[in-house]
């Protein structure tokens, strides 16, 4: 009883303070949005089937002429960093309000609206390209609403046998005569009952990123707007790659960079190594304030 | 914020009441006596958190036999995991909704609490994380937790059951796991004829089973090791390839490539049961398969060891396959496959 007791007064505490500040010009929070452009180098990509002229086309660092005609990917675990250093967490632990597909399909998902950001100047946003392995589950009854958004059974953006969300689907053609490219990055890491034993591969990306100036939360709601470079999907920080075609242990345009064997190469060219690069394809193009 | 402050008020009087004046009394769910053999290794340790219970089991084969898992209630997990196959089946590659063909062949399910890795490559290391795969693949029952539950909630016999398996009528998905996998515990085979003849002492072989089991033992045993006739290794043994585009094997899970087209060495416990054999049923016999071995197989950078040191195979005389396959016959298990 003394416990609740304690409790009840802290409540009180806390929603005495909130109310105070209810009181003040400034509202005590405001939205924040996240507008992705996705781009070859600085180009804003356009999709298109094989033979598509309307299609941004790219040149990887091996020569490689490339087009997407469907590009998609998770961003979860957003945090937002004030510039005295505090951590806002944007609902990091639940998938259906913290969580969004990015599809380059569906212009209005390129703007993801975090609502309640509390008043503040935030210098720094650290987001997720993928899932955590704790979430990962393709349980419907966890997260409902993230599985139907990811597609349930039939938008591909899940592993079935991995039992986890697809992190990034890619699906385009490369070379002049437009051989299919399909590369698809999810996480397969399990362990054992008592911990002792972890296999598998991780493909889940932590990103940091400064941002070009302060992000003002208060009456106004800032936009934040991010890049994501996908010439650095061949070609980036960490490996340059050249696809090749076939079913062979080491081609990786397709199929098997659908399995985990090819496909950590371009989990770490999109999301960064997780040690010396923490910002994979991602940059700041800019703040609006 | 008046309206919060009085719920929360309001959930801590409920919570403070709960926990003082709450004791119903649960019916009855005793732990199920389950056997484990003399000769067999040591159970996965996930067991140990899910040891079968009378009503978690009878609950956990209720659903294992429930069509309405599958997106059109059209197969159950019974319908790919037949009894008489020693839970295989007949076909080359399991076949689930609207005849929708998987790439592999369905593994037998037998003596699940004593691996410690589920599905041929290996990708879930408790049994109680395995049964989500099936559900929700789309060539198998192209299904999800959400559709089962809504399905299965409106029957009272799941009402009564998971109320005695669990203590309450909630249908949550991690008890839908827990009580499959408690019946899939129970499902152990170790009364084959090789069995009395090892372990209990009180039948013999026949002249050709003996010499079989001496070639076995010299030629087969350092894979089909242990009681199990698994050592639950992975390895690829320069099989036929299959091509469907996304087999690479326990490379799939693991991202290594000398785990290439690797995959869990079978158990051969009821192994005359559950033709075709190999990974997407490549073999129609076990002839074919010692056939196989013995004109060589297919060259591979990660081909295991032994068979490397060999030259790619497992020489055989037409007589020692004969005997080989009176042995692997003495595996047969007739009262598991009969549910007797």
């Amino acid at each position: 009883m003394k416990n609740i007791k304690k409790y009840i007064l802290l409540t009180l505490t806390v929603l005495a303070i909130v109310s105070c500040s209810d009181d003040d010009s400034a509202p005590v929070a405001n939205n924040v949005t996240l507008s992705f452009t996705n781009t070859f180098n600085d180009t804003p990509i356009v999709l298109g089937d094989a033979t598509a002229t309307e299609a941004t086309e790219n040149t990887s660092a091996a020569g490689q002429v490339h087009h997407f005609a469907e590009l998609k990917y998770v961003i979860s675990n957003i945090r937002l960093i004030e510039t005295d250093g505090s951590e806002i967490p944007y609902h990091i632990n639940n998938l259906d309000k913290g969580a969004t597909v990015i599809n380059q399909a569906k212009p209005q998902s390129l703007n993801y609206v975090l609502s309640d950001i509390p008043t503040g100047d935030y210098k720094q946003i650290k987001f997720g390209l993928g899932v955590r392995s704790d979430l990962n589950v393709l349980d419907e009854t966890k997260f409902p609403n993230f599985y139907a958004a990811a597609g349930e059974n039939d938008t591909e953006m899940m592993w079935e046998w991995g039992t986890g969300y697809r992190f990034t689907k890619i699906e385009g053609f490369y070379d002049a005569d437009h051989k299919e490219m399909s590369i698809h990055t999810g996480s397969t890491i399990d362990d054992d009952e008592e911990g002792n034993f972890i296999q598998g591969v991780d493909a889940y990306r932590d990103i940091t990123l400064d941002l070009t100036e302060n992000a003002i939360v208060g009456s106004k709601a800032p936009k934040i707007n991010i890049k994501a470079d996908f010439n650095n999907l061949l070609s980036g920080k960490s490996n340059t790659i050249t696809l090749t075609s076939g079913s062979g242990m080491n081609d990786n345009a397709t199929p098997n960079v659908h399995t985990a064997v090819q496909m950590m190469k371009f989990v770490d060219n999109l999301g960064g190594n997780g040690q010396s690069d923490t910002k994979g394809m991602f940059s700041i193009q800019g703040v609006e304030n | 914020m008046r309206n919060i402050f009085y719920l929360f008020i309001g959930v801590l009087f409920f919570s403070a009441c709960s926990n003082d004046d709450y004791e119903k009394i649960l019916p009855k769910n005793p732990a199920l006596a389950v056997q484990i053999p003399e000769n067999f290794p040591a159970v996965n340790a996930a067991y140990y958190t899910n040891t079968p219970t009378e009503f978690g089991v009878a609950l956990g084969e209720k659903l294992f036999n429930d069509k309405r898992f599958s997106t059109d209630n059209s197969i159950s997990c019974a319908s790919c995991h037949i009894q008489s196959h020693a839970f295989a089946d007949d076909k080359p590659r399991a076949i689930g909704v609207a005849n929708r063909e998987g790439i592999r062949n369905t593994p037998p399910i037998q003596n699940l609490a004593f691996m410690k890795f589920y599905n041929w490559d290996g990708s879930k290391l408790q049994l109680e994380k395995q049964a989500i795969v099936p559900i929700i693949t789309h060539e198998e029952m192209d299904s999800s937790l959400s559709q089962v539950i809504a399905k299965i909630s409106k029957d009272e016999d799941y009402t009564a059951l998971f109320i005695k398996a669990f203590g309450d009528e909630e249908i949550t998905s991690d008890r839908i796991y827990k009580s499959i996998a408690q019946y899939e515990y129970t499902l152990i085979s170790a009364n084959s004829k090789y069995d009395k003849v090892v372990r209990d002492k009180t039948e013999t072989f026949t002249e050709t089973e003996q010499q079989g089991y001496e070639v076995f033992q010299q030629k087969c045993a350092s894979c089909h090791a242990t009681a199990l006739f698994t050592d639950q290794s992975f390895r690829n043994i320069g099989f036929p390839l299959n091509t469907n585009t996304n087999e690479t094997g326990r490379a799939r899970v693991t991202g290594n490539l000398e785990d290439y087209m690797s995959f869990r060495v079978p158990s051969l416990r009821n192994i005359a049961y559950t033709a075709p054999y190999g990974s997407f049923g490549q073999f129609n016999t076990l002839k074919e398969v010692l056939d196989y071995f013995d004109e060589g197989v297919l060259e591979a950078d990660n081909l295991d060891p032994i068979f490397k040191e060999n030259n790619n195979s497992i020489p055989l005389t037409e007589q020692e396959k004969e005997q080989l396959i009176a042995f692997m016959h003495t595996l047969s298990d007739a009262k598991f496959v009969s549910g007797k």
